[in-house]
């Protein structure tokens, strides 16, 4: 700090201006630098710092999460229930574990389309009935699906939970599946897939996903998608994929929030006493294989002039039941989880390329993917690039320092911590855990493994899942600047895509 | 009716040695705090007590200990409206700035010790005011502290041209990510340089120009310092897991002692004059038209009004307007555009309030194949309609509901709660005022609705600007 200090003293007048105030100190002068000579103005005189050394931290408490209570819920339903009453708000999640995994082939996004469809109109409402009335009570239906499952979730203050308990319940067990809507609903979802195109982020994650799975594989499919693959699906299959999916052996129901189990018992009973049990055998749960490769290699997708190249490295990492997986986080918190991440440090603080880079991992029922990415000035999106790859062979070649070990220890208590502030959070968090066929006390669990891992721990799973000879880059930008570079790098077979992932004739 | 502005606390001389804390514990209050943030539906309360430091910083302490987190959340009086000529974007890059380095913290060792210490933070910047909060456990409560109190106390007299440079680049690439190469986001660019008047101070946009983030200099930034970063213009909150009575021994020794030049002048509206529903009307004489080409699958209309400013009579009005306009299926635009006649894709109406004056935006994507032109004049059409008739007491309800569950699900966060203490007590100078607050949408009737819309929602004193996809000729090698 020194040189600064004095050369600050030298210049300006707010250092004084302070002093004559009685007021703040400067900082405690360092051992005389050589120049001090020029300004003997500074330090015995003045008084102890007032903010004095960096405070030490004390570990915290170890953070135990709230475990649900489960019990058997009627037809055959699950329940996970975490009462919580501070404030007079619910948050309840049903889900089903079928989802964009279970599409059939060619139909991308059936599983979707089925989620998209149970809110438009239900029971004895039609679509903008029940809109309204979910409204009128205040609250929020959301219905959406994931690779592993379909859900359907409701936030409400309790005062209004039973009439909004009810709607969940016709949205659930007692969608229409109507004709008309059927019609308006495909064009919205046409038109988002067409507006997804043009969103490059959103390009990047459908392109890497599509590359890295392949066609065949149940992962290998955008959720929601894409326009060609929307045109091939009907309502008929729409249909029948709820109904495979739906049905109340299937279901898990989490509430987290200001009711008590009697409540819900009694809720659950109104809405869902009548969803009987269908006699056909349930679905297979698909717990599809790893991808297959082959890597390395690099994928191109033309965005023609501009401003930013999205720039990612995807490779397959964990499955959510890995008995690594809970370890596996803090090893990305070190690379690319947060702001001192080294991707992050690297590519933001010392460079300057980019807005912020990241890295995280996905852990589905089958094994999923590690990405690290961000977007990069277009300008220097090959030396982004290889400061990156750099990074992350470095990473896997030489494990982490003491000090990400002990950073991400903490950090994993933290986000752990603020994963329990919002019972829709909570739900949503559980309800995963229930969909990937986790164990109810998982989160207690997967917090001691991770509390616990040691750094040689750490460091082979650096080793095993952050080798970037078994990735894949994945580049969206202007092709024109992008193509030479990227194959001077040494990506020979360069893929060239389009931004629904479908290879480009060359 | 309450300045929207800031209650200005008493400039104290900065002794040092006698600082003290007066706790005035629910000063606009009068009944006592609830144990909880709210424990029934209507108790949308945020407990708190309020004091003020010798040298004029605003401190307020909200004591939760349902998780084991707490939160330092400060508000800087400062914002893009204070920024001065031919330096667009520099409050923004000073927040930037913010985060590198004293001689206490050198650079980068502001976030690697907090996140060594399971700590996380943030900031933002608005027109009106730039927000910093740092999350931890409730053993790093005294290094947030510190940190805060170091960059306060010291950070502007040690910028240097590289820290700048460092962040003047992110910054630049903030607004590549943001605007540039994001569908539809060159409208936050260009919307208020249409909507307000050359010279306005929410002319510009926040994130600001290239050009002029590349002229800010190493003296730009510690004059902002100097003027802006005072103690007397600052407000901290202490939230969540912590002993209010070890916060405060630490608030006075490490914040009480930084030296104050009292409080800085807000510059206000420099002249303009603020929309009100009763008096001045809008600065706009006509509707502003204007197209902008963007890489985007479909097209979108954008109208924007000037409106009164946050808290004035009026804005809550067009917050229920708004969801009245486009909240759900069964809303006024969404049901004749989206559903009926399947014109437009989505639709969304805002109220966002400011300190000087607000905008009520409403923008629509068009349907792919729909005319951008016919979409537009049903649009006209249903805001006609607005200015004509009441809304209904079924609207009005559901549209009431949707905000009374919305004030209770945000009290959820101990950061939620810590950044709505500091909003209102910057706002509106009462960090207790969620219940007025919220007592303003179960107060206003439909007429007042009406007479809300008709004076604000002029066809002839609005923007409307569309972005359509680039043409042929713009697109070069594209296809």
């Amino acid at each position: 700090m020194s040189r600064l200090y004095v050369d600050r003293v030298a210049l300006g007048l707010t250092a004084a201006v302070l002093a004559s105030c009685g007021g703040a100190p400067p900082p405690p002068p360092p051992p005389p630098p050589v120049h001090v000579v020029a300004t003997p103005v500074v330090a015995p005189a003045l008084p102890a710092d007032p903010l004095g050394p960096r405070p030490t931290v004390a570990t915290p408490a170890p953070f135990e999460p709230p475990k649900p209570v489960v019990y058997a819920g009627p037809n055959g339903m699950t329940v996970w229930l975490i009462e919580r009453h501070t404030l007079p708000f619910v948050a309840v999640t049903v889900s089903v574990p079928t989802g964009s995994s279970s599409d059939p082939k060619g139909k991308g996004g059936v599983a979707d389309s089925a989620a998209d469809m149970m809110d438009e109109g239900a029971g004895t409402r039609g679509a903008i009935e029940l809109s309204r009335a979910v409204d009128t009570l205040g609250a929020t239906i959301g219905t959406g699906a994931g690779i592993d499952e379909t859900s359907v979730s409701l936030t409400v203050l309790k005062k209004n939970l039973t009439p909004a308990f009810a709607i969940l319940g016709d949205v659930v067990s007692r969608p229409r599946f109507g004709a008309e809507d059927w019609k308006r609903v495909v064009e919205l979802r046409q038109n988002e897939l067409r507006e997804r195109a043009s969103e490059p982020d959103e390009t990047a994650r459908v392109v890497a996903r599509v590359a890295m799975f392949g066609p065949d594989h149940p992962y290998g499919h955008p959720v929601d998608g894409t326009l060609e693959s929307s045109r091939r699906i009907s309502l008929a299959d729409a249909k029948a994929f709820y109904r495979a999916a739906w049905r109340p052996d299937r279901a898990v129901v989490v509430a987290v929030g200001d009711v008590t189990r009697d409540e819900l018992s009694s809720l659950l009973s109104s809405a869902f006493g009548g969803w009987t049990l269908p006699a056909t055998p349930a679905p297979p749960i698909v717990t599809p294989a790893p991808p297959a490769g082959p890597f390395p290699r690099a994928v191109l997708v033309d965005r023609p002039d501009a401003p930013q190249s999205v720039i990612a490295l995807v490779r397959p990492g964990v499955s959510a039941s890995d008995p690594a997986t809970p370890a596996l986080s803090r090893v990305n918190a070190a690379l690319g989880g947060s702001f001192t991440s080294r991707l992050n440090q690297d590519l933001r603080e010392e460079h300057g390329w980019s807005y912020g880079a990241h890295s995280r991992v996905s852990a589905p029922r089958g094994v999923g993917m590690i990405t690290a990415g961000a977007s990069v000035v277009t300008d220097k999106t090959i030396d982004a690039l290889k400061a990156m790859l750099s990074d992350v062979e470095t990473y896997s070649a030489k494990g982490l320092t003491d000090e990400e070990v002990e950073k991400t220890r903490s950090q994993a208590r933290a986000d752990l911590v603020s994963a329990y502030e919002g019972a829709g959070t909570v739900a949503g968090r559980l309800a995963t855990d229930a969909m990937l066929g986790l164990p109810a006390d998982y989160e207690a669990t997967a917090s001691i493994r991770r509390d616990t891992a040691t750094k040689e721990m750490l460091d082979r799973l650096a080793a095993q899942y952050f080798d970037p000879t078994h990735a894949m880059v994945v580049v969206v930008g202007p092709r024109a600047k992008l193509e030479g570079p990227l194959g001077a790098m040494g990506f020979s077979q360069l893929e060239i895509r389009d931004a629904n992932g479908e290879l480009v004739k060359r | 009716m309450k300045r929207a502005l800031r209650l200005v606390p008493v400039v104290l001389p900065a002794v040092l040695a006698a600082v003290t804390v007066s706790g005035i514990a629910g000063a606009d209050d009068p009944k006592p705090p609830p144990p909880q943030a709210g424990s029934q539906a209507d108790d949308v309360r945020i407990p708190f007590t309020k004091s003020t430091l010798a040298n004029g910083m605003t401190v307020i302490l909200h004591e939760d200990h349902a998780l084991p987190t707490v939160v330092v959340d400060i508000t800087y009086k400062v914002g893009s409206r204070f920024e001065p000529e031919r330096r667009t974007g520099f409050a923004h890059l000073f927040e930037h700035l913010m985060f590198m380095g004293t001689s206490r913290v050198p650079t980068k060792m502001f976030d690697a010790w907090m996140e060594g210490a399971g700590g996380y933070n943030n900031a933002s910047t608005s027109e009106d005011r730039t927000d910093y909060y740092d999350v931890g456990p409730p053993t790093a409560l005294p290094l947030l502290l510190w940190l805060e109190a170091d960059r306060l106390r010291d950070l502007g007299p040690l910028m240097t041209q590289a820290k700048l440079d460092a962040q003047r680049d992110v910054v630049r690439n903030e607004r590549r990510q943001t605007s540039e190469n994001e569908p539809y986001g060159k409208v936050e660019l260009r919307l208020p340089e249409l909507l307000f008047p050359d010279g306005h101070p929410y002319h510009h946009p926040v994130i600001g120009s290239h050009e002029d983030l590349e002229a800010a200099t190493v003296d730009n930034v510690k004059e902002f310092f100097a003027t802006w970063y005072d103690p007397a213009n600052a407000s901290l909150v202490i939230a969540g897991d912590f002993d209010a009575k070890v916060a405060n021994e630490k608030l006075t020794a490490w914040f009480g002692t930084i030296p104050t030049h009292g409080v800085p002048k807000d510059p206000g509206t420099m002249g303009f004059p603020s929309p009100t529903l009763q008096g001045t009307a809008t600065t706009l004489t006509h509707a502003v038209r204007e197209t902008l080409e963007d890489k985007v699958e479909l097209a979108k209309i954008v109208m924007a009004w000037q409106s009164p400013r946050h808290f004035a009579p009026g804005d809550a009005e067009l917050d229920l307007l708004a969801s009245v306009l486009t909240t759900g299926k069964a809303s006024r635009l969404y049901k004749a555009l989206v559903y009926d006649q399947k014109l437009a894709q989505s639709v969304d109406a805002v109220q966002e309030s400011g300190a000087l004056g607000s905008r009520f935006v409403l923008e629509a994507v068009v349907r792919h194949g729909a005319s951008i032109d016919k979409l537009e004049a049903a649009i006209d059409k249903e805001l006609a309609h607005a200015r004509d008739a009441a809304v209904t007491d079924e609207e009005l309800t559901r549209a009431r509901n949707g905000i009374q569950s919305s004030f209770v699900s945000r009290l959820q966060g101990v950061r939620a709660r810590a950044a709505l203490l500091n909003m209102y007590e910057t706002e509106i100078g009462d960090p207790g005022y969620a219940e007025k607050d919220y007592a303003r949408y179960t107060r206003a009737t439909a007429a007042d609705v009406l007479g809300t819309a008709r004076k604000v929602l002029d066809p002839n004193a609005r923007v409307v600007l569309r972005v359509v996809p680039e043409t042929v000729s713009t697109k070069g090698a594209r296809r």
